[in-house]
């Protein structure tokens, strides 16, 4: 048996490990054109500002590829022939294969305005992204972050501690409004002005402007604004790397992802897909790809299950997650209300969901617990550390409001002789 | 991030680059000559350190050396406040460890040198300071300091390292992980995180832990019978400057300072301490462990860079294992420089554990 999994990123790697864990005979091809090995995806930040290295990025050991007998290929695959058993690759070589895993991951969702493409503007997904944007990244230069997620905010991090003039340009009302609440958002904005970027808020671009001979020379916003500038970051989101599986006959959604079942098979014979490249069905019933680490693992384990002929299904758990705004670090667990519509119109969580809301006063540090009729349903933590395993067994167990309060210390992670967690009365919004 | 480890890699003095290995053979240097003295084989003719201590009017060399070093630990300890004086742990543990130095390693020895002539280091027990249970040594102490240093190594140490970890002395109080955390901060990355280094880790330094047991035990049969057996007391003898020589000088000072731009800064403390070692084998009985919290781990490798003591701590994090590691120190870095909050040093004897694994279902809402 030839399995052969096209990206070698957490998700193809957890599938190749997890078949050589039940098949010890297979051959087990790992294609990728990035890197030779696995690295950490999120770490490729430290890497930019030589708090790492890209070695150090790697979860295993080298000579794991060895031991484990995976084949490597680094190649760029141009189709997929899913009648004939066989990737074709940019050079035109062919390589067989009896089962297939797609865990091609994401590229940046390209950047729609004029002017876009050409030097000085940069994004930060890949090895090669990153690459780019340390060749050119300058002290002292100005630089212009598009985008108002996580991705946006780790650059304009890097980009700050390198030296750069920093704008974060964000075209929503307020920051990162599919996870956050006004307050919040706001907290966090000023946080990063702290920290000296220029954040603006409810900033749409309309172009990227360059002047003699393509040199980048300002970011002009729906305003007229311009905000001049040598390097401009577009970090507007992701989307599935699928493009070279348009003429596969495998079905694509319509933002480019492998529409799969729940047993991650793409719906051709012998073809899985897995990770950020798939379309999964999320616990609220849309059918969307989960671009987040530990589900890209969990789905590759999955998918080499059912590659093994398990009956295995996807089923997605509920919802937790974390990440870091400069210092602060940011925990969510269960069902947190999306309050902000992608035309900034407000929108409304339901008659019966309300949140209890403290921001801990003096400092970059609030709490968030979000009840649904006489339950609590979801945390938003920012400014320190929480124990999500805690949040989701009580969401889990269906606790009130008031008994989760009244341990909500309990759950707190921060290291040794941290502040204890507190409830402040005078800070105490609910809404 | 954080602010204390940007570009880490980028600076000559620790990437292992030309500086750094200068920087090793100047630490080496140094450390040979405050060892031996004159090295009449290199031509060096006369005693550098004890010149200097003289012109100084500071008696020893070894006062001099004291000196040197608690105004490293103090330098070091500004320096590593200001990277991550933000965190409490660490702010508080650097510096009850410098004030450890300064107060009882340093201060209160001069003081008792001067007024009683007879010095003693409060914050040294034994197997690190072998002498201390050694009978020429400690008999000829007061009551109160040889009950001091009976209880300490055989009754609270042994309790404590169950209770906290060893971090209560490796980090907190001993000199030689105080100068590791403080002017050694910089090179805390450079330890090696191979499997093959920890294989080597496990054999010297409980190698060590054996040597100064074995060592110990010469002494006082010594003590016993030495008087009645001449021959056995030469071997007795031979075998303390043996291992204050090759143990004492060579491993904790030459090699453990002097690789520090090369290898990190717990060279001493991982490969030769026979302290770790001891209360390492206690920790791994004993309650402290790194929790780690499931399946937030995005395999940055943050904690395994940053860990003084070789750590894979990834490999735990990401496999959703709590570390239990005889070697660790309990430092805490790698704690604080996970930018998802995964890991938590704790000494509860009890730790959360949900009942069901959290993904499996979700939960209508």
């Amino acid at each position: 048996m030839h399995y052969v999994i096209v990206g070698n990123g957490v998700c193809g790697m957890e599938a190749a490990l997890a078949l050589r864990g039940r098949d010890a005979d297979a051959r087990i091809s790992l294609v990728s054109e990035e890197h030779d090995h696995l690295f950490s995806r999120p770490a490729l930040m430290y890497v930019f500002c030589g708090q790492l290295t890209l070695r150090g990025t790697e979860p295993y050991d080298r000579r794991l590829y060895d031991r484990m007998r995976f084949e490597r290929v680094r190649a760029r695959v141009r189709a997929v022939h899913p009648d004939e058993h066989a990737l074709v690759f940019e050079d035109g070589q062919r390589l067989p294969y009896d089962r297939l895993l797609l865990a091609v991951g994401s590229r940046a969702r390209p950047a729609p305005w004029l002017g876009a493409s050409g030097r000085g503007h940069h994004y930060f997904v890949t090895l090669r992204d990153l690459e780019g944007l340390d060749h050119e990244a300058r002290s002292g230069q100005r630089a212009v972050v598009i985008g108002g997620g996580l991705i946006g905010v780790e650059v304009a991090e890097i980009l700050l501690q390198r030296g750069l003039r920093v704008s974060f340009v964000i075209r929503e009302r307020w920051y990162f409004p599919v996870a956050l609440d006004e307050a919040e958002a706001t907290m966090v904005a000023e946080h990063m002005r702290h920290h000296g970027v220029d954040v603006r808020l409810g900033a749409g671009v309309a172009e990227v402007r360059r002047g003699e001979r393509g040199r980048l020379e300002g970011v002009r916003l729906e305003t007229g604004e311009e905000l001049p500038c040598e390097l401009a970051v577009s970090a507007i989101g992701v989307v599935p790397n699928t493009g070279f599986l348009h003429d596969s006959g495998l079905v694509l959604s319509k933002g480019g992802a492998v529409e799969v079942d729940e047993a991650l098979r793409a719906g051709v014979p012998d073809v899985w897909a897995a990770g950020d490249c798939a379309n999964v069905t999320w616990a609220d019933g849309t059918r969307r790809p989960e671009q987040l680490w530990y589900t890209a693992r969990d789905q590759g384990r999955l998918a080499a299950r059912s590659m093994l002929g398990d009956e295995a299904a996807y089923r997605r758990g509920t919802w937790y997650n974390s990440a870091k705004f400069f210092d602060l670090e940011y925990t969510t667990a269960g069902w947190v209300p999306v309050l902000l519509n992608w035309d900034d119109t407000p929108l409304d969580p339901g008659p019966d969901v309300r949140s209890w809301f403290q921001r801990v006063p003096g400092r970059f540090e609030s709490q968030r617990v979000v009840v649904k009729g006489d339950r609590v349903v979801g945390f938003n933590m920012l400014g320190g550390r929480w124990n999500h395993e805690r949040l989701l067994e009580w969401i889990h167990d269906r606790r009130s409001l008031d008994w989760v309060l009244r341990r909500l210390g309990e759950a707190q992670f921060d290291e040794e002789l941290t502040t204890r967690f507190r409830i402040h009365p005078e800070a105490v919004r609910t809404a | 991030m954080q602010a204390g480890l940007l570009n880490t890699y980028q600076r000559p003095a620790r990437n292992r680059s030309a500086v750094a290995w200068s920087l090793s053979a100047l630490l080496f240097a140094s450390y040979l000559l405050l060892y031996l003295g004159p090295i009449p084989a290199l031509g060096i003719r006369f005693d550098l350190f004890q010149r200097v201590a003289d012109a100084a009017g500071l008696g020893s060399k070894w006062t001099l050396y004291g000196l040197l070093y608690t105004v490293a630990m103090v330098a070091g300890g500004v320096y590593f406040l200001r990277r991550h004086g933000s965190s409490p742990y660490h702010r508080v543990r650097t510096i009850v460890v410098v004030a450890v130095q300064v107060v009882l390693a340093f201060a209160l020895p001069l003081v008792m040198k001067v007024f009683a002539g007879n010095e003693y280091y409060f914050s040294y027990f034994w197997p690190l300071k072998i002498e201390y249970l050694y009978p020429s040594v400690i008999l000829a102490q007061p009551f109160l300091i040889l009950a001091w240093s009976f209880l300490g190594s055989l009754l609270a140490f042994p309790l404590l390292a169950y209770f906290l970890g060893k971090r209560f002395y490796c980090s907190w109080v001993c000199g030689c992980g105080g100068l590791a955390n403080t002017a050694g901060e910089p090179f805390r990355h450079l330890s090696d995180k191979s499997a093959g280094a920890w294989r080597v880790e496990k054999v010297s330094v409980h190698s060590v832990l054996f040597l100064a047991v074995l060592a110990t035990a010469i002494v006082w049969v010594n003590w016993a019978i030495g008087p009645r057996h001449p021959d056995f007391a030469r071997f007795a003898f031979r075998v303390q400057e043996w291992y204050g020589f090759a143990i004492g000088a060579m491993f904790a000072g030459v090699f453990g300072v002097g690789l520090y731009p090369l290898m990190g800064t717990r060279v001493w403390c991982r490969f030769g301490c026979p302290m770790a070692a001891m209360l390492g084998l206690i920790q791994k009985l004993g309650r402290f462990r790194i929790t780690v919290k499931k399946d937030m781990c995005i395999s940055c490798g943050n904690c395994s860079t940053y860990c003084e003591m070789g750590i894979d701590v990834r490999a735990y994090a990401q496999a959703n294992l709590d570390v239990r590691r005889a070697a660790c120190v309990g430092c805490g870095m790698c704690a604080h420089v996970c930018p998802r909050g995964v890991l938590k040093l704790e000494n509860k004897p009890v730790r959360f554990r949900a009942g069901e694994p959290i993904r499996v279902y979700a939960v209508d809402l």
